[in-house]
């Protein structure tokens, strides 16, 4: 059975990314031991949720029947839990396959949710040896931008947490299934929250990346997986790969994991406070209220992230685009450009800084005169172009110290070019609206 | 017989371009209350029991949202891949695939048309080369014979369902769906209502773009 292969990462990014971590920077300008931002959205039904890690995307629905329990345990429920991959988020994902990533991150998630008895099953027995509630976690990633199992974990317990099974009677022989209208659904009892958080081990334990990308984890050798609830405790621990890792460093690992699980738990519980809040004062709720959100301009945040000296002032911006509306088109033009210069003179006024370490990880800013600075290039032709970045020769001649270094060149990014040529499209949108 | 949805009546779409980043082309769109989410792979690689010399072969995934895919979405694989296959200028990627994934958000009746309309937006997004636009749209008879835009609250009261696929260059029929019992007449009403519904529906795509 032919598939379609996955993208293999070449030498050139395995040694430009080991590089940078020789430097202590990773590409997406993270610290080794930080994270990216977790976002839990729910849905419209009780138990779904869209969970993302950064750009790792995944949800989660919960449901739920009545079965005959299990005759090696009667008096409790069942938990399934079903994690998918789906070539959304990866062409090389095989759909209604087993593959042996699927059946590793199903087994990590069941060891550390189900193995670790987070939720009471005996609470879903309904009557002993005759009925109980089978639970069933569906998890379907949408979006593979490395870590998958941090995500779903995340997504299982919080649709855990936010589900609400339908309540039941039984009169004599028959069960009856009460709908939401006629009584209210009832909770899920669950007992610690366990998260699973995950490091890549790069170059022989040299380096350990938590919340590894999808890069990091290519190059990554082994993955040190560590199951925690927010009373750190231990709910389950896997080495895949091979790396050599001396114990000390394990446990180093799993007390800073430790100090992330609490923040996580902290996190799943308020985002699932929230919105059963918001569903008592009888809001809608669902994806199809956040939809219309507006993205924020996500490529400029990330560029922001590698050019210390060249900030976005949205701030700024946002009034003079209000005040569009009201002032007639000729006009604004006029002034847009001048506040573009004047934002442009704030780029080049703005002062360096400079990072001193003070030892143990932590390090001090410190804003000093201006040594090297952005050159923002302003001259008619250049602005009529509608590239982003512009690469210019540096006028001046560089010192070269080392007999073979190259010859250096200079990135220009300027942004008052980029944000003209949007506006022009803009307005030329809007000529065609109108 | 009769039409209690005013024409003015919205369809409340709304969507949302470039959701995944690593899929060609994506959306969320929403019709109501369902949501779907598409995702478009293409042209890329294709399987080799699957290549076909003359043109790209489509493949069509639709995932929902809890327990194991059935025969019904099965069906809306296939649906989908026809009207992907007629809509698709396939012809200029011989010997490559494009993947069509489809992941069901929220379910409130309107998932057909949804989910079609969340294909074209993606292709859109994707940039791959098509020949024509499509939209859909669903149409609903309830048990009281009403013919309705908006699904009934509650499903059992739903006596049929039709899904019309339009194409943008003349309006024509791309594909349609129905479920239930209706007569000839019901068909054919249902059928017009949503020939004019769907120039909205390209309307808002027009405007989609134009907003990213």
């Amino acid at each position: 059975m032919s598939s379609i292969r996955k993208t293999i990462i070449t030498n050139c990014e395995k040694n430009f990314l080991i590089k940078n971590l020789s430097e202590w920077t990773r590409l997406d300008g993270r610290a080794f031991n930080e994270f990216r931002n977790v976002e839990i959205e729910f849905g419209k039904d009780w138990g779904c949720c869209k969970v993302s890690l950064g750009k790792t995307m995944v949800i989660s629905q919960v449901s739920c029947e009545l079965q005959q329990p299990k005759s090696s345990r009667p008096n409790e429920g069942v938990l399934n839990i079903n994690l998918e991959l789906n070539p959304m988020a990866e062409p090389s994902f095989e759909a209604g396959r087993q593959s042996d990533l699927s059946s590793q991150l199903n087994r990590l998630l069941e060891k550390c949710i189900k193995d670790s008895k987070a939720v009471d099953l005996e609470s879903l027995c309904v009557k002993v040896n005759e009925k109980a509630w089978a639970f069933r976690v569906d998890i379907n990633v949408l979006n593979h931008e490395g870590n998958i199992l941090d995500c779903a974990s995340i997504a299982a317990l919080s649709s855990l947490a936010h589900f609400r099974r339908p309540d039941v009677t039984c009169d004599g022989e028959e069960y009856k299934i009460h709908n939401v209208k006629q009584r209210d659904p009832i909770p899920t009892v669950i007992h610690h929250y366990p998260v699973c958080i995950t490091y890549a081990i790069v170059k022989e334990g040299e380096y350990i990346l938590a919340d590894p990308t999808l890069l990091e984890e290519g190059v990554a050798e082994a993955f040190l997986t560590i199951g925690l609830n927010a009373y750190k405790e231990l709910c389950g621990l896997h080495l895949g790969g091979n790396a050599h890792l001396t114990t000390k460093a394990i446990l180093e690992t799993s007390n800073k994991a430790a100090k992330r699980a609490v923040d996580l738990v902290q996190l799943i519980k308020e985002a699932v406070e929230i919105d059963t809040n918001e569903r008592l004062t009888m809001k809608s709720l669902g994806f199809h209220n956040t939809l219309d959100k507006q993205i924020s301009d996500v490529h400029v945040d990330e560029l922001g992230k590698y050019l210390d000296h060249w900030t976005m002032d949205k701030i700024k911006r946002n009034p003079k685009k209000n005040q569009k509306v009201t002032t007639p088109m000729e006009e604004t033009e006029s002034t847009e450009e001048e506040s573009e210069e004047d934002k442009s003179m704030d780029v080049s006024q703005e002062k360096v800084e400079s990072i001193t370490n003070l030892g143990d990880g932590t390090a001090k800013l410190d804003i000093s005169t201006a040594q090297h600075e952005w050159i923002t290039i302003e001259s008619d032709e250049e602005s009529e172009k509608e590239d982003d970045v512009i690469i210019v020769e540096p006028k001046v001649e560089t010192l070269s110290i080392d007999s073979n270094s190259e010859e250096e060149q200079v990135l220009v990014l300027n942004p008052v070019q980029r944000s003209a040529a949007k506006k022009k499209k803009k307005k030329k949108k809007k000529n065609i609206i109108s | 017989m009769e039409v209690i949805e005013s024409f003015e009546n919205n369809l409340n779409l709304k969507c949302k371009l470039q959701v995944l980043s690593r899929a060609d082309g994506s959306a969320m769109f929403s019709e109501g209350q369902t949501v779907v989410l598409s995702a478009i792979y293409g042209p890329v690689e294709v399987k080799m029991q699957k290549l076909l010399i003359e043109k790209a072969s489509v493949e069509s995934v639709f995932k929902p949202k809890s327990g194991l895919p059935g025969v019904s979405d099965r069906y809306k694989e296939y649906l989908i891949k026809n009207i992907c296959e007629t809509a698709l200028a396939s012809a200029l990627y011989p010997r490559t695939a494009v993947l069509v994934n489809l992941q069901e958000m929220q379910n409130q009746g309107q998932l057909i048309s949804c989910a079609i309309n969340a294909v074209c937006l993606a292709c859109l997004d994707s940039g791959i080369d098509m020949k024509f636009l499509f939209g859909a749209v669903s149409y609903f008879l309830t048990k009281e014979e009403e013919l309705t835009l908006t699904p009934p609250i509650n499903e059992s009261s739903v006596k049929a369902m039709f899904v019309f696929v339009f194409n943008n260059t003349k309006g024509d029929v791309i594909a349609s769906h129905t479920e239930g019992r209706f007569s000839i007449d019901q068909y054919k009403t249902a059928l017009d209502i949503c020939r004019d519904e769907v120039k909205k529906v390209f309307i808002f795509f027009k405007e989609t773009l134009l907003d990213t």
